[in-house]
């Protein structure tokens, strides 16, 4: 398995086949490990940090760490180029930080994408179980499991008061974050959208861009995660989301979706259609703008008001015209009108065929 | 009415002196009276007295210049960066971590979620693996070094330090 698989091929959690796709785009749950006896990143010096580096890759490749018959590849940062960093941080397995980052560090991922586990990011380890749709209980239940496997060769920094310890106290305890990938297009319409980031305010929870912190909601993108991490089980935190969260946020999106179809209809269909129409003619496209379009597009296609397309190949389209996708499908670099041509001439293959 | 005896300004002040035996009255001004060193400003601003305070007390040597001995922060760095050095920073600097912590976690102060597995009772050192071994002997050392630097056994600690920086080494 290498990165060019990875760019021609749609990852499980874009795969369109998880509950409430519709809306629910991905569930990732996230857990933040350090190795006891160790420093934590910003105090690991150079051989710290290669000892480090080496002792949690070797674990991560051995078979049984991986769980479930997954085989797991390892992609060395320092030997990666900026557009296959950036490539990563599009396919959601890596931070922006980790791409950015210096020194040694990496990430294991497993070939169908469900599984990474960065390296030596802010904390030695950032384990990260990704599934399409809303599948939050599955993805603790592997991350748990994974997380059970490495504890069986690797001590981590653990307190009795404070539990897992890591180098931001916002992640202390169960080093768990939750986050669910939602697209909210109907709410973005109606004007509801407020009223629901009020309300996730009002329970501590954090809204998110696309690609997470400080990225803005681009094509109507939203990621809801757990802000508190100490004080709460597990349990209790998946709880909330999965039973009480997400469902709130799903029937309100619902709502608003019923509303523009019964009450609006020509203002839901002329948005569609303009979507269609740049996205079919535009000969000039950036990744924002497509992004934009793409969205209303894909609402057009889950309200079945248009035909001709599926979701797989919507969600795919929103990986593949991203810059660093764009330019490895196209196998060149391309800057400025250039990419923005071939971005638009790439859509307009895929979307030339469908009917309002 | 007296007037201020340098200024002419009515006189607010008004003492009696004693010198060689014999009384004397004087009288001025308040700003007078604070010139002649008679009275010091009442109107320290609170917000200064504060700092002075906070500043005395940050200068405590428990605080500004407590250093981890593993990792080597001070709670001034953690607070430029927000991020700790190492897992005993949070026994370190418990009581000032404190306040940040619970408002972080909206309250949240102990952990209640899944333990470890070397904390759980009964978990023995998984034997035959050499890295774990190689943790968890860091890990007794670094307790008995704490307890040899509170008994300022400092010949004891300084071999403990030196046993632990060679296991923590390359391998």
């Amino acid at each position: 398995m290498t990165l060019d698989n990875l760019t021609s091929q749609n990852g499980e959690w874009l795969s369109g086949s998880g509950p409430q796709q519709d809306i629910v785009i991905s569930s990732r749950v996230r857990l933040a490990r350090n190795v006891a006896s160790y420093p934590f990143m910003s105090k690991a010096n150079r051989l710290q940090r290669t000892e480090l580096h080496r002792l949690v890759r070797e674990n991560l490749l051995q078979a049984p760490s991986t769980g479930a018959g997954r085989t797991v590849f390892y992609v060395d940062m320092e030997k990666t180029d900026e557009i296959d960093r950036q490539l990563l941080v599009e396919r959601h397995l890596i931070s922006k930080q980790h791409a950015a980052g210096e020194g040694a560090r990496g990430v294991a991922i497993s070939n169908d994408e469900a599984l990474a586990v960065m390296v030596n990011e802010e904390d030695h380890l950032r384990m990260q179980i990704l599934r399409s749709g809303l599948q939050l209980r599955e993805a603790w239940q592997e991350a748990d499991k994974l997380d059970d496997l490495l504890q069986q060769h690797l001590d981590f920094a653990f307190s009795q008061r404070f539990g897992f310890l890591t180098a931001c106290p916002t992640n202390v305890g169960t080093g768990l974050r939750v986050s669910v990938m939602l697209h909210l297009p109907a709410l973005k319409l109606t004007g509801d959208i407020e009223k629901v980031f009020r309300a996730a305010k009002d329970m501590h929870l954090a809204v998110r861009g696309l690609y997470g912190e400080g990225t803005e909601a681009i094509g109507d993108f939203y990621q809801v995660s757990n802000q508190t991490t100490l004080g709460r089980s597990e349990e209790e935190i998946l709880a909330e989301f999965n039973d009480v969260i997400i469902p709130r946020i799903i029937q309100a999106e619902l709502a608003a979706r019923q509303i523009l179809e019964n009450e609006r209809p020509l203002a839901l269909d002329d948005r569609i259609g303009r979507a269609i129409g740049v996205l079919k003619y535009a000969r000039l496209l950036s990744s924002e703008e497509t992004l934009y379009f793409l969205s209303h597009l894909r609402l057009g296609v889950v309200m079945k008001r248009v035909t001709g397309l599926d979701l797989p190949t919507i969600n795919s389209l929103f990986l593949q015209t991203q810059p660093a996708h764009l330019q490895r499908l196209l196998g060149k670099q391309l800057e400025g009108d250039a990419r923005k041509s071939a971005r638009a001439e790439f859509v307009r293959n895929k979307v030339g065929k469908n009917n309002l | 009415m007296h007037l201020c005896e340098r200024c002419n300004k009515p006189a607010t002040v008004h003492l009696t002196e004693i010198s060689g035996g014999k009384p004397h009255e004087v009288h001025l001004c308040d700003a007078c009276a604070q010139e002649a060193g008679y009275i010091q400003q009442s109107h320290v601003p609170i917000n200064e007295l504060l700092n002075q305070f906070l500043k005395s007390h940050a200068q405590m040597p428990d605080v500004q210049t407590q250093r981890c001995p593993d990792c080597g922060l001070t709670w001034q760095e953690f607070k430029d960066t927000g991020l700790l050095g190492c897992g005993r920073d949070y026994d370190l600097f418990e009581k000032q971590l404190q306040g940040v912590i619970e408002r972080a976690q909206h309250g949240g102060t102990h952990h209640t979620g899944k333990t470890s597995a070397s904390s759980a009772p009964g978990a023995a050192p998984a034997a035959e693996d050499p890295v774990k071994l190689r943790q968890a002997e860091i890990k007794r050392l670094k307790k008995e070094l704490d307890i040899a630097v509170k008994e300022e056994s400092y010949e004891t600690a300084a071999r403990i330090r030196d046993q632990i920086k060679s296991m923590e080494g390359p391998s």
